[in-house]
This record gives structure tokens, sequence and C-alpha cells, in this order.
């Protein structure tokens, strides 16, 4: 089975995320064994931040990697899992609200693409960048 | 993002109960808590302006104590900035910049640089007697809002990451070797540093105060810098307007790093190092607001309070001493801190308001707490702007079809202007033009 990056990849559109993910130089960890469940924000996502969000995260890879981070979380959690829990703490060290009552929410995201099964973990595709606080 | 600039109004959701209901619809229309009004655009920008050239000034001194000027003990020159620091580009101006935001230059602005060689009194005589006479940019200012932060720590925990660092054995090691470094050689404060090691470290935490802020302004200068050029040029014509830039600013700036560098002869000390990935969002401008724009603390000398009947609150969370409450009249006293911002923003007033000014009251003989009531009014502009920021960063668009959504956002709207219930806010008295 393919990894989460290779998922992220080969979909098509993830772009923005492949690129921040290469360029904070997580590759690497999110091919390994893991587990981890990934909220993917997709292109679209990306693009609702206003212009120089990104150009400031990229010139600037520690803090991108803590927002990058934050869309992460150990262990392999489906959407039956995460309805058990009212919030999940990310890698980032922050804890992410799960709201399942009426739809699938991840804080203020809505999940769009639920339990795409990776190798090594397992994807939520969301339809926004999400932050800490 | 764009969604604040679209003013629809939320017909979903039951007209607000709320004490300031009419000023959440506003919020739920994409406008500001400041009313939408040709004079008060004309005020908030003049003011704008008028504060980012002595911020130019703050921010680079403030960077300027944290990194050179360290543990001085006697550091009677703190405020003489060298060239060095009066030429450090901005990294948000000028044709380097990492992102730019103001179209002008990246070193010290002309009018400050004016301002410096002049003063007030317009002549050439030595820097010290400048300085002594307080014809000068009042760094005090800019000291007590670092302060600020300092006193009330452990705010917008446990997002802040920056403060509980503070408190780590990785810090005070850090701080540990700059403190060695800068007092090589000097047996007396290396003596008393092995004494008092926490005082010392104290100190540094106070640096990375000084640190932390002057990263905050550098970001904020060339934002109202180039609003103030952008209403020169008439493309500013709403006051949603100015606060829509101001939250675009915010999201286009978050990721900035927040560190502390000491330069001590010649090599450069980390203690706190950009990799601990601190950023300009969470670890400076929202503790800034908290503590400057809410909290601060009741500036001696204004007014008189009786701790123990309880006339300060116990819990600094509960402090409301900063300007969204400010009664500007009383604190128009000399020395105190709020004054002698007012003192540097009177000198770079741009000339409409300067007319403004001279129409309205007393003329030039109040034009301090007339201006002082503009920056207040433009503060509430620039604390919406952090709301609808919040709002954006952690809720729903405004025109979000889920009327669930809509009604975390209006609670959301509705305990923010909670925080106005309380009889000194001014946020009653800036709705209306005859408040000045």
């Amino acid at each position: 089975m393919p990894d989460i990056v290779d998922i992220a990849v080969g979909a098509g559109s993830f772009q923005t995320l492949v690129t921040a993910v290469q360029a904070a130089g997580l590759v690497e960890t999110l091919k390994s064994p893991g587990p981890f469940t990934v909220f993917a924000p997709n292109d679209e996502a990306f693009a609702k931040l206003p212009p120089g969000t990104i150009t400031t995260l990229v010139q600037n890879i520690p803090q991108l990697t803590r927002i990058l981070t934050y869309h992460v979380v150990p262990g392999k959690l489906t959407q039956a899992d995460l309805a058990q829990h009212e919030s999940v703490i990310s890698v980032e060290g922050s804890p992410i609200p799960i709201h399942t009552a009426n739809g699938f929410e991840v804080k203020n995201a809505t999940v769009v693409a639920a339990d795409i099964e990776a190798d090594n973990g397992i994807i939520h595709v969301l339809e926004k960048v999400i932050l800490m606080g | 993002m764009t969604t604040t600039l679209n003013p629809t109004l939320n017909t979903q959701l039951p007209p607000s109960t709320h004490e300031f209901a009419e000023i959440i619809h506003r919020l739920e229309a994409g406008g500001s808590m400041l009313p939408d009004t040709p004079e008060n655009l004309m005020q908030i920008i003049g003011i704008y302006k008028a504060y980012a050239v002595p911020m130019d000034f703050y921010w680079r001194d403030l960077l300027y104590i944290a990194e050179r000027v360290f543990l001085n003990p006697l550091p009677a020159f703190k405020y003489f900035l060298p060239k060095e620091y009066l030429d450090l580009p901005n990294h948000y101006a000028g044709d380097d910049a990492d992102l730019r935001i103001w179209r002008g230059e990246a070193t010290a602005h002309p009018e400050l640089m004016d301002f410096i060689k002049k003063g007030e009194t317009n002549s050439r005589m030595p820097k010290l007697f400048h300085h002594l006479w307080h014809d000068r940019i009042n760094m005090e200012f800019a000291e007590a809002c670092m302060r600020a932060m300092l006193w009330h720590r452990r705010m917008v925990a446990p997002v802040n990451r920056f403060d509980a660092y503070l408190d780590t054995p990785e810090y005070s090691a850090n701080a540990d070797r700059a403190i060695r470094a800068y007092f090589q050689g000097n047996p007396v404060m290396l003596g008393l540093y092995k004494l008092f090691p926490e005082m010392f470290i104290e100190q540094v935490r106070q640096l990375s105060y000084y640190s932390n802020l002057g990263l905050f302004w550098e970001v904020m200068a060339p934002v109202f810098f180039e609003m103030s050029d952008l209403y020169d040029e008439g493309k500013f014509t709403t006051v949603p307007e100015a606060m829509d830039f101001l939250v675009n600013g915010i999201f286009a700036i978050a990721g900035r790093p927040i560190y502390h560098h000491a330069h001590i002869r010649g090599e450069c000390y980390e203690i706190i190092p950009k990799s601990k990935g601190f950023m300009w969002l969470y670890e400076a401008a929202l503790p800034y607001v908290e503590a400057v724009f809410y909290r601060t603390s009741p500036f001696r000398g204004t007014k008189s309070y009786n701790a123990q009947a309880k006339q300060i609150p116990l819990e600094q969370e509960n402090f409301h001493y900063g300007i969204l409450y400010a009664d500007v009249f009383p604190v128009g006293t000399a020395g105190i801190p709020p004054t002698l911002l007012m003192q540097d923003m009177l000198h770079f007033l741009p000339p409409y308001l300067v007319e403004y000014y001279a129409k309205h009251c007393r003329g030039q003989d109040d034009t301090l707490i007339q201006l002082g009531i503009s920056f207040q009014r433009s503060m509430y502009n620039v604390t919406s702007a952090v709301i609808q920021a919040l709002r954006t960063a952690l809720l729903y668009p405004l025109d979000d079809s889920n009327p669930d959504h809509l009604l975390t956002n209006r609670q959301f709207f509705e305990s923010q202007l909670d925080r106005f219930k309380r009889p000194e806010a001014r946020l009653r008295n800036i709705q209306h033009d005859d408040y000045r």
C-alpha cells in the first residue's frame, strides 16, 4: 500500500501541501512507519489564505513546521475513532477539536474526504487550513 | 479571507439581544467596532501615520537594547540609537524586504531622522541636551508596553509558547552563556551573578520581551505607513477597508519568527533561537493586544486607587487599564506613558489632522487629548481587525451557509464584546462623533 506522502503526491490536489512538507523537511517523517493521522488541507484550502501567508511561512521553516505538525496526530484514527473524542492532541502539541455530531469537522474545517488509508496511517482531507488557538 | 470585505448582512439568525447588538450586527456584516464614517476614517488613518513614525524608532531601539545594551548596569545611553540601528533594514519595507508591505524605504523614516536632528525645539544642540530636555522620542512609552507584556505573563497560554519557554532550563542555560560572555573580565558583576543568578536571568527575560515587542512593531510600522499612503492616494474610502488591510496584514505576517539574539563582542548568542518556531501571531501579536490594549496597569499619578478596597482586581486577567478603557483626559499628565506617546505622535500629525483638531474643543490647547481620543478610536479598529482575524482563523466565514456556524461566530463576537460591558470601556463613546 502507498504511504501518506505517495498518496498526497499521487492525488494531484495537494500540490501546496506537498511543497510545504518538502520545504519543511518532513517527507522522511511522513514516510516512516508512524502511524500518523494527517488532516490534509487541499490546494483550495491553501488558496483561501491571504497572499503573503505562505510566503512568510516558507521563508521560516521552523514556523512552517509548527503549522504543518498541527495537522498531524500520532496513531491511525479513522472517522469512527475520532468520533469517540472531543479533541485530539496534535504533534505540534495543541489540541484539535473534533465535531462529528453534524457531519465531520476538524476544528473549523469540514472534512471533504475521510478515511483514506495509507500504509503508515490515514488521511482526512480538509477544505481549510487549521490554525492553533 | 476576502469574506470580511463582503458586507452581506446575515439574515439567518434572529437579532442579537446583546447590549451591543448593533455593533455585533456590524461585525457580522464585516464591519468594525468603530462606525464607518469619513471622519472616523480620517482620524484613524492620520493617527496610524503619526504613530508609525515614533514606532519606527521604538522597534529599532527595543531591538538595540535587547541585542546590544543587554545587561549594561548603567544604561544611560540606551535611547541613543546608533546609526547601525537607524539604518537597520525593516524586513517589511524597501526593495529587499522579505515581504514588502510598505512601498517606502527600509531604513528609518525621513521625518524621524529630521526630528532626531532638531527635535521639537528645532535647535541643533548636542544630543544629550535634547535628551535631558525630553525633546526626543519617548522610549519610556515603548518600555511601559514591554513591561505590561512581562507583568501579564502567561497570557494566551497554552498557544503562546514563548512565555513558557522563558521558564525552561534550556532558556536559563542560553541566558547563562550570554550573561557570562557579557560580563567576561568583570569579576564584580560575575560575583553578583553568582550570588543572585535568578535576578540576572529575570533581567534577561525582560530583555527577551524587549526583543519580542521590537519584532512585533517592526511589522506594524510599515503596515501603518502603507495605510496612510493608500489613504492619501484615495484607495481607502471606508473604515472596514482599513480594518481588512490590517486583517490581511495579520495573516501575511503571522509566521514571522519571534526570537531573542544578543550580540556580544562580535558573537551572536541565541537566547531564544528562531528554530524554536515562535511566531508573530501567537507569541507577539495576541499577547501584545491582551497586555497593552486591554490590561496594562493602573498608571501611577493618574488617579488614586485603594487596593484594600478591591478597587484593583485581584486577578490580573481582570485588569482593564488599557487604551480601550482609558479616560484620556486625566491620563494627560506629564511623565505618564500614554501621554508620552501622545506627545510623540503630536510631532508627526498629518496636516489634515492638525487642521481638524484646531477646529474642535480648545484647538491647539488640547490637541493632545483630541489626538489621544483619535488614537483610542484607531485602536478599537485594530482590535476589531484582531477579532475578525481570529474569527477567520478559528471559526467560520461571515457568509457561511450553515446556521450553526453563524451562531458560533455570533457567540464569539458576543463574548469579545462582553469585555466592553464594564463602565470604563470607551466602546459606547466611540460610537459618537462628539466624543473628542
